[in-house]
């Protein structure tokens, strides 16, 4: 390449790093202005930071416990939807029966009606069962959604592994369930990573469910930004501070799997 | 030891018939090779020998056992893959070593054990390497290297040698025949190449439409075919067959009449050899006239493609006679002791 082409191109990254991450930028200095300097008519860029919204919002009005909500429920809901998705999708990839496209597709209808129109009866059919207002609620309404995009995203995966590879497995001895934890679950490792990525940011983001399914005690993150626009004002330094730490598990989850992540969101570009 | 199918037969979900009561014997450390064109059932046989594939009914038995609803890793055998199916995510090491390391093999013996067999396939150079960085014929070794490294009893190959271009495709055959020869294990090789089946089988079984045609070595299925379809599949160019009548002791059809003294009456299939017929510069007693059509040259041999009325004919001879043109006479010979005859209805050689 070119020394010009190489110019070109590290502008065009620039750019597109600028654009992505000004909001970022915004968001996190908002977090450290006082009330004053984030209220001021005229954007200020130089200020006298401040950490007061931080303590203020975690430990003052308690949202420290919504950030364990929102973990344990995004974390339970990916491992929940993995597990049950995974084999779900092999079987999908490999096996012959009767209806399965009529199935398959069934799975992405699940995903077609609009979330307010299902979560007015998942509301009154978890307080029939008395789990309203508790983690389970939230937990078993994301995995209803994550569980359709794991089926469609690992199906691909795992068709892309020859089927000689399940055959191979059992001719070196292995039996039908430790050919597939032993040999096709970490070929497909990087599905699983990327998928995991998207499970658990759809549950994290998710606000809808949340909001309707809990009331206080369980709320995620995501219900309890809302609490912090008060009559008297919307409270945008303690938002800002919120949102900042709502992003950092993402950024964490998203730095731990990248390895596979690349591999896995490519997966089909680079084959053959 | 033995190793039987007895009256398999396999319908898939969708109705195939792919074996169709198939039997077929066969001992211990035979290289055997299942033949026959597409859809005929022996990668079928193979995958259902395998436990790959369940039969719908029948027996597989191996030394008197019945084996027939054991899972793939109880029945000692292996496999060679068409396309190989290597570990993607492991070293070739790791690759010949996984039957060893799934079996629970003590991990000294393990690695004593690789490195023997890849001594043996010449890939010890390779095996710090990930399949990826392999070409065809090194990729075909390691998976030759993974089959034979715990010792099964039986090393089943479904094609092993079709993804190999033409020259690294003899190498390796010969390699195989070394190999078989050098470790008594028995193979068994499915092939739709007759090239292939005819130099490495000790004993080859012809399969068509999920039945077996004839289960023989190579010489007899050349030399003595139990039938049409056999002697049709083998040989390049296929046996010429004609269609006709037997009467007072003259083969006929149409034009072409050749004497057959001492031969039952009746209609019959006259089947002959492209290289067994005899080209005669002059006509003389015991020749039919034939002309020629079009002229092949094959170095070192010639095929001439010949007509008499409406049969045609294909001669295979050495290709000293390049000088013959369209429509020049050619007067064949048939030596009778290379004639065979089969029925006309059910293609089976009458004798």
């Amino acid at each position: 390449m070119s020394r010009g082409w190489r110019l070109a191109g590290i502008a065009a990254l620039i750019a597109v790093l600028v654009i992505a991450l000004t909001p970022y930028v915004w968001l996190f200095m908002t977090s450290i202005k006082s009330r004053l300097d984030a209220l001021a008519d005229a954007p200020v860029w130089l200020f006298t930071p401040t950490l007061e919204h931080y303590p203020k919002v975690f430990l003052d009005k308690a949202y420290l416990p919504l950030v364990f909500n929102s973990l344990v429920v995004a974390g339970t809901v990916t491992v929940l939807s993995l597990v049950v998705g995974v084999p779900g999708a092999y079987v999908f990839a490999r096996h012959r029966f009767a209806g399965k496209e009529d199935l398959f597709f069934f799975f992405l209808t699940t995903r077609m009606a609009p979330p307010i129109s299902v979560v007015v009866p998942m509301f009154l059919l978890f307080g029939y069962v008395g789990l309203v207002d508790s983690r389970t609620s939230v937990i078993l309404a994301h995995s209803t959604f994550n569980l359709s995009l794991v089926v469609w995203m690992m199906r691909g995966f795992f068709e892309d592994i020859p089927r000689e590879i399940d055959e191979a497995a059992q001719m070196d001895g292995h039996t039908k369930a430790g050919m597939f934890v032993r040999v096709l679950l970490p070929m497909a490792a990087p599905g699983i990573a990327a998928t995991a990525v998207l499970c658990f940011i759809l549950s994290w983001n998710e606000f809808l469910y949340a909001l309707i399914l809990v009331a206080f005690e369980s709320r995620t993150l995501t219900v309890g930004i809302p609490g912090l626009v008060t009559p008297h004002g919307t409270l945008w330094g303690q938002v800002a501070a919120v949102a900042i730490v709502a992003t950092l598990p993402i950024i964490i989850f998203t730095f731990l799997v990248q390895r596979h992540l690349v591999r896995g969101l490519t997966f089909g570009a680079v084959k053959g | 030891m033995t190793v039987a199918f007895r009256n398999v037969s396999k319908v898939f979900a969708d109705g195939t018939l792919a074996l169709d009561g198939l039997d077929l014997e066969f001992d211990s450390g035979e290289f055997v090779v299942l033949l026959g064109p597409s859809g005929s059932g022996k990668t079928t046989a193979c995958r259902v020998l395998a436990g790959l594939e369940q039969a719908t009914s029948g027996r597989i038995e191996v030394g008197g056992r019945d084996i027939t609803d054991l899972p793939p890793r109880e029945r000692r055998m292996s496999m060679v893959f068409q396309n190989y199916a290597l570990y993607a995510h492991k070293s070739v090491h790791d690759n010949i070593a996984y039957p060893l390391k799934v079996r629970r093999w003590p991990r000294a013996e393990i690695d004593s054990k690789v490195r023997e067999v890849a001594a043996l396939l010449d890939i010890e150079r390779l095996l710090k390497r990930r399949p990826r960085q392999l070409s065809g014929g090194e990729a075909q070794r390691v998976a030759v290297a993974r089959a034979l490294v715990w010792q099964p009893e039986i090393c089943l190959m479904d094609e092993p040698l079709s993804n190999l271009d033409a020259i690294l495709r003899l190498q390796t055959r010969t390699e195989l025949k070394r190999l078989h020869g050098e470790l008594g294990t028995t193979f068994v090789f499915v092939t739709h190449d007759q090239e292939e089946a005819m130099t490495l089988g000790t004993r080859i079984a012809v399969l068509k439409d999920g039945r077996l045609e004839q289960f023989d070595t190579a010489h007899e299925i050349y030399h003595r075919p139990a039938g049409r379809f056999v002697a049709e599949f083998i040989g390049r160019p296929a046996m010429n067959t004609i269609d006709g009548d037997i009467e007072d002791g003259v083969f006929r059809s149409g034009d072409f009449a050749l004497p057959m003294p001492g031969w039952a009456p009746g209609r019959a299939v006259l089947g002959i050899r492209p290289e067994h017929i005899v080209l005669h510069e002059e006509p003389s007693e015991g020749t039919v006239a034939f002309r020629l059509d079009v002229p092949e040259l094959v170095e070192p041999d010639i095929l001439l493609f010949a007509t008499c009325g409406a049969v045609p004919l294909v001669v295979r001879t050495k290709a000293e006679r390049i000088d013959l043109q369209r429509g020049d006479p050619l007067y064949l010979e048939f030596p009778v002791d290379r004639l065979h005859l089969f029925d006309p209805q059910s293609g089976a050689r009458r004798t």
